[in-house]
């Protein structure tokens, strides 16, 4: 392969491992913002999305059809979780809604491994997405760029949202000035049940399209709530720009530190985010407003 | 002669919101002076910047000479600058009496004795016992703060404020949400104070704030518009249209 | 309460006399223990139970006293014990307390930038970024197969002989001396922690629990006393690494994984936080039923998050908040 068709596939790669990342994040990012709950098993609901899609493909549904059923599912899930356990620990300290939801990080990974055991699972494609395209001397498989193709629709659908419509305004104005919405006459109880529920959906479809990515495994939810959160320090707590700029900054690094040095490339961006956060404290577009 | 305490232009901005204006302001080293303005003038912010709470956008504040803009809270606070918050701040969970002997410790040293008994620093009890007897808290002082009447409460505060030797004290509306009686108590607390340090007072009550100042600052949108003896701001016209409209 | 004004004004008592025999009769009672019970199994699970309190109760002087939370502290035993077998391995297969001390300095090395770093950005990145740098080291113990043995862990680590001054008074592999000498090293530790907690410097972090911003504006500098805490629970957790090394004679990377540190965490919670005896119960509690239930199902960890889930909906003051809790109703 000559150099130009080695930095388009790795300027590739880092895309769509960024935008994988943005997803997650984004989705914690939106759930911490208006209800002010880290939710550690975000990384679960991710890893649920993933074994929803894998076993609607299996049954033989469509990839793309599945892609739209399985953010509903964990949406679903989502909400439960929010209902069941989170809505009475809300008056809580920081400290007992962190350790709840790192409980039902091990729940939901235990309930994963029962359900679906412990081997590798891997979704199966749709045959024109298995080619490859020639992109600058490089081969890049189609199915990559699909999964680019996605992240960038589910971006901007989410920023139409939040930018555009009544409810998407509520929900940015609720993130700022709780107080305010509530005294419209807002019921912040749906503000804090539609957080959850986006933010599980957007873990959902993360799942789906990270599936063919990588194998599934009941590990990968770990793998990806700590990216997740490496991106959301690094941006700054409740910044969703600082998100974007973050997650392409770790998609790229990642991808460098994987090509050249393989096993311990997430020591690489680790050690990256603590240089980081030595000189912003509050990340790179944090504003200090959030604790 | 340098001032005690002066800011020079200071500003801060909110996003595209300015909420202190190229304030610049001089305090005396010891009497009262209370800084007063309608809802959302800045009197918050602007000595929220000065405690280092939050950091300034731009402009100076100088103590004793001395460039403060933005330093480390608990560097001030050992400089002798101290304050109480509009959203009482006391340590909960702790007796009134550990509440202050904190503060004190904080103020005298000794923290990091790691193996001693906090009894050993006896100074650090003894001025704690001094402090609470001064506010008539000694009392409850083996009460959780948490137990505390609100106005009780209020009144911790200053005294947690009061145990790091301050020489100047900001008080950011100590007496709201009081009764009657409480604000009598401690407006004689403050007025006594203010003989032997500085305080700057952030107030609403009008009737309290004319009766005990011996300067006013009054601030809108941002900026100062008047500064003077409370009979002086009493007549002043901006600080009339200011709070009640152009028309009175 | 008036006869403690009049003496010296509003400390609390310290330490009562009957809390002091106790300390000293649990101690004598787990001293004398092994050479009246011969049961292997159970001199074993005691001495684990002793070296997990020890981590527990490390993390319980963030949790509980400093109000910080540290996912994984696990990673600092694990960094501990590994430093200690490397030593033992590599250097000196005798020198016991060298190769203690090297473990428990390199643990206190590793963990003063991290530290550093995590006190700059607040309480909840703090929490997030334990959760971070542990995997990170878990990742490095796991993948650096030339030096730490990855999968397979840290093996063949020699059991040197416990040498008092000039006299050999036992060896570590053997299972009643190295109960007893946890047993020592873990009341050493819990009695020096405590005083630590007493002091000054404890009301120092207590006041920072309690209220983070009152305290910076008493004139507490605030990050630097979070760094000193963070310290003291790492140095105390790379005591229990070299403890649990010398215990075990090996160490694999899932001592150090997520996985481990949630049960750290669930053991505090089980005694209570902020007691310091209260996690050291809780460790007791959760290694015997671990032991147990893990012979039963493979989906332990269903429960593990299951028992914690419950713990912080229904009994955040874990044993010995129940204690107090039934104390004070017996008084009303």
């Amino acid at each position: 392969m000559t150099g130009i068709a080695t930095a388009v596939d790795i300027a590739l790669n880092s895309l769509v491992l960024g935008g994988v990342f943005l997803i997650v994040a984004i989705g914690l990012n939106i759930i911490y913002g208006l209800s002010r709950v880290m939710n550690l098993a975000h990384g679960s609901l991710f890893a649920i999305g993933a074994y929803t899609g894998y076993t609607l493909v299996a049954s033989g549904l469509n990839f793309f059809v599945a892609l739209l059923i399985t953010p509903i599912i964990a949406g679903f899930v989502g909400l439960i979780l929010e209902r069941m356990i989170i809505a009475p620990m809300r008056k809580r300290s920081m400290i007992y809604t962190l350790i709840l939801t790192y409980g039902l990080m091990f729940f939901l990974d235990g309930m994963i491994k029962q359900t679906w055991g412990n081997e590798p699972r891997f979704i199966e494609l749709p045959i024109f997405m298995g080619e490859t395209l020639s992109i600058l001397g490089t081969h890049y498989p189609v199915f990559r760029l699909v999964t680019l193709a996605i992240t960038a629709v589910v971006m901007i659908a989410l920023m139409l949202f939040l930018n555009k419509t009544r409810l998407g305004i509520i929900l940015r104005a609720a993130s700022t000035i709780p107080e305010m919405v509530s005294c419209l006459g807002f019921n912040m109880n749906y503000v804090h049940i539609g957080a959850f529920v986006l933010g599980s959906a957007l873990a959902g479809v993360a799942g789906i399209i990270a599936g063919p990515l990588t194998t599934i495994d009941p590990l990968m939810g770990h793998e990806m709530l700590i990216s997740s959160f490496v991106v959301i320090v690094i941006g700054g707590l409740g910044s969703l720009r600082g998100a974007v700029y973050a997650a392409i900054l770790i998609g790229v690094v990642q991808t460098l530190a994987e090509f050249f040095i393989t096993d311990l490339a997430m020591v690489i961006v680790y050690m990256m985010m603590a240089v980081i956060l030595a000189f912003r404290p509050l990340g790179l577009l944090g504003e200090g407003k959030f604790e | 002669m340098e001032a005690f305490l002066c800011t020079d232009d200071l500003c801060r901005q909110f996003g595209g919101v300015t909420a202190t204006d190229c304030v610049c302001i001089d305090i005396e080293e010891s009497g009262l002076r209370s800084i007063i303005g309608p809802n959302g003038a800045g009197k918050t912010t602007f000595i929220n910047i000065i405690t280092g709470r939050i950091p300034a956008s731009s402009g100076k504040v100088f103590f004793q000479g001395s460039d403060i803009t933005n330093k480390p809270t608990h560097e001030l606070v050992r400089m002798g600058i101290c304050r109480t918050f509009q959203i009482t701040s006391i340590f909960q969970n702790l007796t009134v009496f550990e509440n202050v002997r904190i503060a004190r410790q904080a103020h005298k040293g000794g923290s990091l004795k790691i193996f001693s008994t906090k009894r050993s620093l006896k100074n650090v009890s003894v001025d704690t016992w001094d402090i609470l007897e001064r506010l008539g808290l000694q009392d409850q002082a083996h009460q959780e703060a948490k137990n505390l009447a609100y106005g009780d409460q209020r009144v911790l505060e200053v005294a947690i404020a009061m145990a790091g030797s301050p020489q100047i004290l900001f008080l950011d509306e100590p007496t709201a949400g009081m009764s009657p009686g409480e604000t009598n108590h401690i407006s004689r607390l403050i007025r006594g104070l203010a003989e032997e340090i500085s305080i700057v007072l952030v107030e609403h009550d009008m009737d309290l704030v004319m009766s005990i100042s011996d300067r006013i600052t009054v601030l809108h949108y941002g900026s100062i518009i008047a500064e003077g003896l409370p009979e002086e701001i009493k007549t002043h016209q901006m600080v009339r249209e200011a709070y009640l409209g152009k028309d009175a | 309460m008036m006869s403690d004004i009049t003496s010296i004004p509003g400390d609390r008592p310290s330490a009562a006399p009957i809390k002091i025999f106790g300390f000293a009769a649990i101690f004598l009672a787990l001293a004398i223990l092994p050479f009246v019970w011969d049961n292997r199994f159970y001199i074993s699970l005691i001495t684990q139970i002793m070296i997990y309190g020890l981590l527990a109760m490390s993390l319980d002087v963030l949790l509980g006293y400093t109000g910080l939370l540290s996912f994984m502290h696990n990673a600092y035993l694990g960094i501990g014990a590994y430093m200690v077998g490397l030593f033992l391995i590599h250097v000196s297969p005798t020198s016991l307390w060298l190769a203690c001390l090297v473990g428990v300095i390199f643990t206190g090395a590793v963990a003063l930038p991290v530290g550093w770093v995590q006190v700059r950005t607040g309480g909840l990145a703090f929490a997030l970024l334990t959760l971070a740098f542990g995997m990170m080291f878990h990742t490095i113990v796991w993948k650096w197969y030339s030096v730490t043995g990855g999968d397979d862990g840290l093996m063949g680590v020699p059991s040197p002989d416990i040498q008092l001054f000039r006299w050999t008074v036992g060896n570590t592999g053997d299972p009643t001396h190295i109960y007893l000498l946890t047993l020592v090293v873990v009341a050493i530790c819990f009695v020096l922690t405590r005083r630590i907690i007493r002091s000054p410097f404890g009301a120092v972090l207590e006041a920072i629990r309690e209220n983070e911003e009152r305290a910076a504006f008493v004139g507490i500098n605030v990050r630097r006393y979070k760094l000193y805490g963070w310290m003291l629970a790492c140095i105390l957790a790379g005591i229990a690494g070299a403890l649990f090394i010398l215990y075990k004679g090996y160490i694999g990377p899932t001592t150090m994984s997520a996985f481990a540190g949630a049960g750290v965490l669930m053991m505090v919670l089980l005694g209570g936080m902020g007691s310091l005896w209260g996690p050291l119960i809780g460790a007791g509690i959760f290694i015997y039923i671990q032991d147990y239930i893990t012979t039963m199902t493979e989906h332990w960890e269903i429960y593990l998050g299951l028992v914690v889930i419950l713990l912080v909906l229904f009994m955040p003051t874990g044993f010995v908040g129940m204690g107090s809790y039934l104390k004070r109703m017996r008084r009303n």
